[in-house]
């Protein structure tokens, strides 16, 4: 009786802990690991990605000889102080594409989590079969490599001296930048109240601005007040316009009598280096059936831009605002080489979309 | 009489002053605030006692927040010795203190189960435990592991009683709860049952041959009554709140609650660390604790406690908490198991010494101090840092300076080095690191504890950031401190400037033009003039009443069974050969 007490606990442990390995994935991943079908392949090395095991994953690849080691974790973890040197892989899911006994394509939608937010990318990978296990081909892609140059700056640049070290930032006591909205159209979304529209400086110098709503409710009581937050380009250089959105989620206009708008601005030093040229934008009907702005972004100074953001306003048949929208682009723009961009557009509005405003804020490393 | 060191029991003293000569030195140099997760919390919430001792609503975290959401004894004891002698050393008093009771209570405790001897070697063994070093040095957790030793110094009484109706027991008893429960309440709703369940077992097999098993039980849920009765009394305002806001919000991730097969360096640091060479051990305590019925109750307690230590490892503590298993963390779970083995530990150092004598002292020592060692090592080895000693008077002088309090603030990449600027600025901040305290929906709606460490929560925790940084005009957020660069592209493009820098650019500054002052955020979580009246006398004078009572009121000499506590060797009757010269 004794000893089956003690050989009873033993067991009833090793079977409690058997349970939640097995409940936890174990033995998928101990399947895993053996890669016998494309998809346990696939998912091997994007988990190894995950874990930042470089080497482990660029073992699962089947054409080494092929993709360099440095290319391949640039291309996963991004380089320059890209977006994606800012993100962790957080999880993904693998499907397949289509698969015969000696190859397969797969799809891998990657979740990453960002410092801007969380970031979706899909890659579609072809697999062959190795031996006794599948192996993943990765596409190689080559850095086109420009000749050497001197690239002339001659943008404006605006500095302000008048700033004492002990003065707190925003107090310069000069008179604010003029900035005004030239648009502003409200939206019902199925979620939320939605303020899209657009703001210029229309003085001589340049202004940081922030636009922020309040909804007054029917009695002229403050029901809701939000910013536009990252969706609006901050810096105005002189007559430079921006478009901005402003979401109240769980709003509903019938609750909304009218809305209060409020743009502050402040003179700041800025420059108008880099310039960052749009072009080829069009709207597609995207792989997943969803409709997308795309185009390119080249990045004429001789300057890395670490993080580009890209902000478009869509307007219908009269010039009016009908939507704007706004996404990160995970690589970085080297100098005068093209990067594309893909901005989602509802499909509600994308029927009524007659032109489009791109303008692309950015994030430099070394600003700090 | 036996001469020999290695047959005799330690004096108790001895261990205590042992306990000092280790840990003291090791908390007279501060060390767990520089190398601890809570030691900058506890700090901070002393120093609002120190300044506020009737109100425990504290406004520099979370826009305000309850403080009657955690127990205050402990922190009302820093309080006190503060004014003494300042805020950090009074948190080593305290924490001295506790580590000074564990053998005390671990003795105590033992002697329930084993001989003298066994229960000085447990005792001897609790000041070496890695789950003490681990919850001291590297979690921080004061209230855990002074609570603890409270709650293992109330269990010989609460045997007394039920087995023994002594009266005197139950008074020191429930009021020793009552300290225990105002120290920490998660040890005393969590550990009463994994502990106290064994010790009313004992008490029902141990009854006197005239009293019934009924009157163990009534007795025993007597004092049950009074002692959920008290703590309901003096813990009112914590009820309160915990009625009123109860914790819903969506839960946060944790190591301590995951799979540990599944992750070395988890299973490192909450399975390897903290039981060090008691791991090595745990056979034998199973063994031998299988093998003498009165130990079975013992050996039960180890094995819950040791279960729901592993967290997510096994699938019964999710069955047994339900929705509290997201809210708990595991670690302290692995201090009850290590404590709960040394009774038997002593036992099995006891054979080991008659039998190998010399050879098995140096093996057990070096098991010991190994055991202490490594989570000590861990600290600097492990790639979990607290870094909560960062150096942040530039941050404080910023805050104390040209009206910059008339704003909140929030700071990124801090660790746990946010207490200590909360501890000694007077701006508030919308951020905080009480994660039950909070009730802002910018934090109750995403799985993310600290907004400081927000990236470590992945895409929730930047979703959380996202919305504080949102709402920045309403909380009156103007200035955020920035150590970690990953955060500088959100706050860039959220409309904050860099405006200056510290510490050879270790730390930034930036601002938010358009914010305006902060305002009062109002909330139905204050505490009434009542409620902070009761939270300022009731914990601590149950503390005090418990001190009095122990000093005051000797313990009647119960016919502890020492015929009936597991012995090794097993007593034979021998004739004496020598008499005793009187």
């Amino acid at each position: 009786m004794k000893r089956l007490l003690a050989i009873g606990i033993f067991i009833i442990t090793v079977v409690l802990v058997g349970i939640s390995w097995f409940t936890s994935g174990g033995l998928a991943r101990q399947r895993m690991y053996s890669a016998q079908t494309p998809e346990e392949a696939v998912r091997l090395m994007v988990s190894q990605v995950q874990a930042h095991n470089w080497d482990a994953a660029y073992s699962r690849l089947a054409n080494r000889g092929e993709v360099d080691k440095a290319a391949f974790v640039r291309d996963l973890a991004g380089s320059n102080g890209s977006l994606l040197t800012y993100a962790n892989l957080e999880s993904f899911d693998v499907w397949g594409l289509h698969q015969t006994n000696q190859d397969a394509i797969f799809r891998a939608k990657l979740h990453y989590s960002t410092a801007v937010g969380p970031l979706e990318t899909f890659r579609d990978l072809k697999v062959e079969h190795d031996g006794n296990t599948w192996k993943v081909f990765w596409p190689t892609t080559r850095l086109p490599k420009l000749a050497p140059q001197v690239i002339p700056v001659n943008y404006l640049r605006w500095d302000v001296i008048n700033r004492g070290a002990q003065d707190d930032w925003g107090v310069q006591n000069v008179d604010n930048p003029q900035v005004r909205i030239i648009s502003m159209n409200a939206l019902q979304r199925p979620d939320s109240v939605v303020l899209v529209g657009e703001i210029v400086n229309e003085d001589t110098i340049p202004a940081y601005v922030n636009v922020s709503a309040t909804l007054l409710g029917p009695d002229g009581n403050e029901v809701a007040q939000e910013g536009s937050f990252d969706k609006i380009s901050h810096t105005l250089l002189p007559k430079q316009v921006s478009p901005y959105r402003i979401d109240f989620p769980g709003m509903r206009m019938d609750k909304i009598k009218s809305v209060r708008m409020d743009a502050k601005a402040m003179l700041i030093a800025a420059s108008a280096d880099p310039v960052i040229e749009v072009g080829q934008q069009h709207i597609e009907t995207d792989a997943l059936n969803k409709k997308v702005l795309r185009g390119q972004l080249v990045n004429q100074s001789g300057q890395i831009v670490n993080i580009p953001h890209v902000i478009a306003s869509y307007y219908d048949g009269n010039g009016k605002v009908i939507w704007v929208s706004d996404g990160y682009v995970d690589q970085e723009l080297l100098p005068q080489i093209p990067v594309s961009f893909g901005l989602d557009v509802p499909d509600d509005v994308a029927k009524n979309v007659q032109n489009y405003h791109v303008v692309v804020n950015y994030y430099e490393n070394n600003n700090s | 009489m036996e001469t020999s060191y290695l047959k005799r029991p330690i004096p108790l003293r001895m261990i205590v002053l042992l306990g000092l000569a280790i840990h003291g030195p090791l908390l007279a140099m501060q060390l767990p605030i520089s190398t601890s997760y809570d030691a900058n919390f506890h700090i901070f919430f002393a120093s609002h006692y120190a300044q506020h001792w009737f109100n425990p609503w504290n406004v520099k975290w979370f826009a305000g927040f309850s403080q009657t959401t955690y127990p205050p004894l402990v922190h009302q004891w820093i309080a006190v010795f503060s004014h003494l002698i300042g805020l950090n050393m009074a948190f080593m008093l305290v924490q001295l203190i506790a580590v000074l009771l564990m053998p005390i209570g671990v003795y105590r405790f033992s002697r329930l189960w084993v001989d003298e001897r066994a229960s000085s070697y447990a005792a001897l063994f609790s000041v070496f435990v890695g789950a003490v070093a681990f919850l001291v040095y590297s979690a921080g957790q004061l209230p855990t592991t002074l609570s603890f030793p409270i709650y293992l110094l109330a269990l010989p009484y609460f045997y007394d009683w039920s087995r023994s109706a002594d009266f005197g027991s139950l008074i020191k008893g429930v009021f020793l709860i009552l300290a225990a429960g105002s120290v920490h309440h998660v040890t005393l709703i969590f550990g009463a049952v994994p502990f106290a369940l064994p010790v009313l077992w004992l008490a029902w097999m141990d009854r006197k041959r005239d009293s019934s098993g009924l009157a163990v039980l009534s007795r025993a849920a007597i004092f049950a009554i009074l002692a959920a009765i008290g703590v309901g009394i003096v813990l009112m305002p914590y009820w309160i709140s915990i009625i009123q806001h109860p914790i819903e919000q969506i839960p946060i991730p944790h190591a301590s609650r995951s799979n540990l097969l599944m992750n070395i360096l988890y299973l490192t640091n909450y399975f390897l660390m903290p039981y060090g060479a008691l791991l090595l051990a745990f056979p034998f305590v199973v063994w031998i604790g299988a093998t003498n019925r009165r130990l079975w109750p013992l050996l039960f307690g180890f094995w819950v406690t040791f279960i729901l230590a592993l967290g997510g490892t096994t699938p019964l503590p999710k069955l047994v908490f339900g929705r509290a298993f997201e809210i708990l963390t595991f670690e302290r779970f692995t201090l009850w198991a290590s404590f709960m083995s040394l009774p038997i530990v002593g036992l099995i150092a006891e054979r080991l010494l008659d039998r190998y004598r010399v050879k098995a002292a140096v093996g057990l020592a070096l098991g010991a101090v190994l055991t202490l060692c490594m989570p000590m090592a861990w600290l600097s080895l492990s790639p979990f840092k607290a870094n909560s000693d960062l150096n942040v008077d530039a941050v404080i002088g910023f805050l104390n300076r040209d009206g910059h309090d008339q704003y909140r603030y929030l700071t990124l990449g801090f660790g746990n080095s946010l207490p200590r600027i909360s501890t000694y600025s007077i701006a508030n901040s919308v951020d905080g690191e009480y994660n039950s305290a909070r009730l802002l929906p910018e934090f109750t709606h995403y799985g993310t504890a600290q907004l400081t460490s927000a990236k470590y929560f992945g895409t929730q925790g930047m979703e959380s950031l996202r919305a504080m940084l949102a709402h920045a005009n309403h909380y009156g957020l103007k200035f955020i401190f920035i150590h970690d660069p990953y955060y500088e592209p959100l706050v860039a493009f959220a409309g904050w400037r860099h405006i200056e820098t510290y510490d050879q650019g270790e730390i930034t500054v930036w601002s938010k033009d358009d914010t305006p002052p902060a305002r009062p955020i109002p909330s139905d979580a204050i505490p009434t003039a009542m409620e902070g009246l009761m939270w300022g006398t009731l914990p601590i004078g149950s503390s005090i009443l418990a001190i009095l009572l122990l000093l005051f009121i000797p313990d009647h000499r119960i016919t502890r069974p020492t015929e009936e506590a597991v012995l090794y060797p097993v007593p034979v009757d021998e004739r004496e050969l020598v008499r005793e010269t009187r």
